[in-house]
């Protein structure tokens, strides 16, 4: 590219090719005919005016004119034209060399201005690219912010959102600047309330510029169609106006997604707590029928039927059985609601781990009942933790082993102190976690595949052992054993090293 | 009471097996219990039951669909056991031939009421050849086109005696709003109940004692109709 050399040289090129001619003719070729001469002049004019500007094109056809004359047209020597067919060859030389400047201006300005457009166009695609890749809605607009400054290669890049009569500013570029919100708003203003089109510089009109600290910043309104949402700044490399448009009319479009993405995002969620409240009423209601459809006919056998010893006794422990149910369920649903209210208390204390399995065994007492249980806890240094939620918590998990594992199996229960808390593993010898299973086995209401075929199990148990544990930092998580089976294991830290650990980090 | 009738119950909570299974023996029926939808239908086939409770909620096969395979080959009466959330699952079901339904938490009586009323029907359709049924003081005579209630003749449209006659049919069966607007109206009235509305509260005026408080019409709501003996 020849547009990096200044003007000066370019007309210096332009005089000294003239110089050259002159002397070349007039000391070498003295005899050459005029005709020749005009040729070689209207040489150097048009290699001016293919590489420079107009105005150079023109000062040097102008100076070769004049040579032309002074030297070469009789009476030589002087600036003035005897013959009257010699003003006709200087007029035609003349008229020759500024039309052809001026062709070659034009063209070259074309073909300027279409490699700028290809280069803009290029940079608009990239940034199109760029700004459709986003997905996660969170980091949209400083990112959206950060590639128009890359892609096009500009100092300062501000994106201004109205909000609440304030200003949301995200801004990218090497250079820092703060935009006035009095600028912003009347810049604003007017794109809300103007929309013409600016047929020749192909715009919109409302781009303003600003000057701050020095530095010219260019406001864009950003439009959606036509309504204006906020304002494009930008500093820098100077970017055409009708890019700029375009450059917005993207930007815009990528902000009203990124707004899209959220009102999604917010949609399904209300879906989801819709579906969760749905599932909670078909799974209780379900939960809580049958037990109560058992004891109100168990509860007339009793009183209506003539019945036998072992049959009454049948009817008694059906009722009795029943009612543990409902009890279980009523204390997993407000489990529930407390952990959903973050009512849960939390009170450390110094317990054994051992404890913490005795009283956990001891919650989950019936259901346990139909299997045998095998405890190795070592080594059983107390801990500070809450020996209340954490029991709980594993009382659901051996609920859950001996509701999957057969009846008569073994249900081990393994763990003790740990560096930095409390491991426990209870590991069952049931059927195992189906692979699909294992990432939703702690959502609430989830049940897997092969749970959704046995009536009872409400899918409550693991989600409540999960978000007592998450209550004093700890977690749960289930595997398969190699050899049958399914573990959960919970681990809580240890309170006491928590707060050192956080104290020595301070 | 008929001499023991053979009851297979179908449910997977063994809480319930347990304390209707002993209900339903107290009461001198026989009782066969099955836990799943696929035991269900292996004693259907060894061991025709007269009637069938059956709990909609099976961990193998769709209570509806266990329904429609009874169907398939057998009108043995069949009595729904069903959640109130399972609302459509208990039309569908009756839909597909269930003769009628109870609501958990149901008390014994209950269970028991519709128990009799589907056996007792059963013996009825076994002489319902003389083409006449008379329930109360009502008598329909369903050759003749004549309804008489107390010595006196009811002229019906005949619209009025084709619903009448279509639940008298099915008497103490729970006919779905669907079912009964498909018979009458055809397939393409399945939508519209206003049509029924209309046409049973114009029948409950004229062989109704008391068409405030139906004696016959019983409305089963959000079911369907069913005609009470």
């Amino acid at each position: 590219m020849t547009r990096d050399i200044p003007d000066g040289w370019r007309l210096t090129a332009g005089l000294t090719g003239v110089a050259i001619i002159t002397w070349l003719f007039a000391a070498w070729l003295p005899g050459a005919n005029d005709a020749t001469v005009s040729a070689a002049f209207l040489m150097v004019v048009l290699v001016v005016a293919a590489s420079s500007r107009l105005a150079i094109a023109v000062a040097t056809s102008i100076a070769a004119a004049l040579s032309f004359n002074y030297f070469f047209l009789p009476p030589v020597g002087t600036l003035t034209v005897a013959a009257p067919e010699n003003w006709v060859a200087l007029i035609s030389f003349l008229a020759v060399s500024l039309v052809a400047a001026n062709l070659s201006a034009v063209a070259r300005a074309q073909t300027d201005e279409a490699t700028a457009r290809r280069d803009e166009l290029a940079r608009l695609f990239d940034l199109s690219r760029d700004v459709l890749v986003v997905t996660d809605s969170g980091a949209v607009l400083p990112g959206l912010a950060r590639s128009v400054a890359r892609r096009f290669d500009l100092d300062y890049v501000g994106l201004a959102l109205p909000r609440l009569g304030e200003w949301d500013v995200f801004d990218a570029g090497a250079t820092t600047l703060v935009l006035d919100p009095a600028p912003l708003a009347a810049a604003f203003a007017a794109a809300q309330t103007t929309l013409e089109f600016d047929a020749y510089a192909r715009t919109y009109a409302g781009h303003r510029t600003l000057a701050i600290d020095g530095l010219v910043v260019r406001l864009v309104p950003l439009r959606v169609g036509t309504k204006p949402i906020g304002l494009l700044a930008t500093a820098g490399r100077a970017v055409e106006a009708g890019t700029l448009d375009t450059l917005a009319g993207l930007v815009a479009i990528a902000i009203e997604r990124a707004q899209f993405l959220d009102e999604r995002k917010a949609a399904e969620l209300t879906r989801q707590s819709e579906a969760l409240k749905t599932t909670l009423l078909a799974s209780i209601g379900h939960d809580l029928r049958t037990p109560l459809t058992a004891i109100r006919v168990a509860a007339a056998n009793l009183r209506m039927t003539p019945l036998g010893e072992a049959e009454r006794l049948e009817q008694t422990t059906l009722i009795e059985t029943e009612v543990e149910r409902l009890s279980r369920l009523f204390q997993d649903i407000l489990e529930m609601a407390r952990l959903d209210a973050g009512a849960v208390l939390h009170e450390v204390r110094r317990a054994h781990p051992s404890e913490i399995v005795a009283a956990a065994r001891e919650q989950a007492g019936r259901a346990l009942a139909g299997h045998r249980v095998e405890v190795r806890i070592d080594p059983d240094v107390p801990v500070e933790l809450d020996p209340r939620v954490t029991a709980a918590a594993l009382a659901h998990l051996l609920e859950n082993a001996a509701h999957y594992a057969p009846a008569g199996s073994t249900i081990e229960v393994l763990g003790g102190t740990t560096d930095d808390g409390v491991s426990i593993a209870v590991r069952d010898h049931g059927p195992g976690i189906q692979p699909a299973d294992l990432p939703h086995l702690f959502e609430r209401f989830y049940r897997g595949e092969a749970a959704q075929a046995r009536a009872s199990g409400t899918g409550m148990g693991l989600w409540i052992a999960r978000g007592l544990l998450a209550v004093e930092g700890g977690r749960v998580w289930a595997e398969n054993c190699a050899d049958g089976g399914a573990r959960f294991t919970i681990s809580v830290p240890d309170a006491a090293r928590v707060v050192t650990s956080e104290l020595r980090r301070a | 009471m008929t001499a023991l009738a053979r009851i297979l119950l179908v449910d997977d909570e063994v809480a319930i097996q347990r304390a209707i299974g002993p209900l339903l023996r107290s009461r001198g029926y026989e009782v066969e219990v099955a836990g799943t939808g696929a035991e269900a239908l292996r004693h259907l086939t060894a061991a025709p039951p007269d009637l069938v409770v059956l709990d909609l909620g099976l961990p193998d096969i769709e209570g509806t669909e266990v329904c429609r395979r009874i169907r398939a080959h057998s009108a043995v009466p069949i009595i729904v056991l069903s959640a109130r959330a399972a609302e459509s699952d208990k039309v569908h079901a009756l839909d597909l031939g269930a003769d009628d339904y109870v609501t958990k938490p149901f008390g014994p009586e209950e269970l028991l009421a519709r128990i009799r009323v589907a056996l007792r029907r059963v013996d009825s359709d076994a002489s319902a050849v003389t083409g006449q049924l008379t329930a109360g003081g009502l008598t329909i005579d369903y050759d003749r086109h004549l309804v008489v209630r107390d010595g006196v003749e009811i002229r019906l449209t005949p619209k009025e005696f084709e619903l009448l006659s279509l639940l008298a049919r099915s008497h103490d069966r729970v006919l779905t709003h669907r079912a009964i607007l498909k018979a009458i109206w055809g397939g393409n009235a399945v939508e519209q109940p206003e049509h029924l509305w209309t046409l049973v509260a114009q029948l409950r005026k004229k062989i109704e004692p008391d068409p405030g408080t139906p004696r016959y019409l019983i409305s089963e709501p959000w079911v369907g109709y069913r005609f009470s003996t």
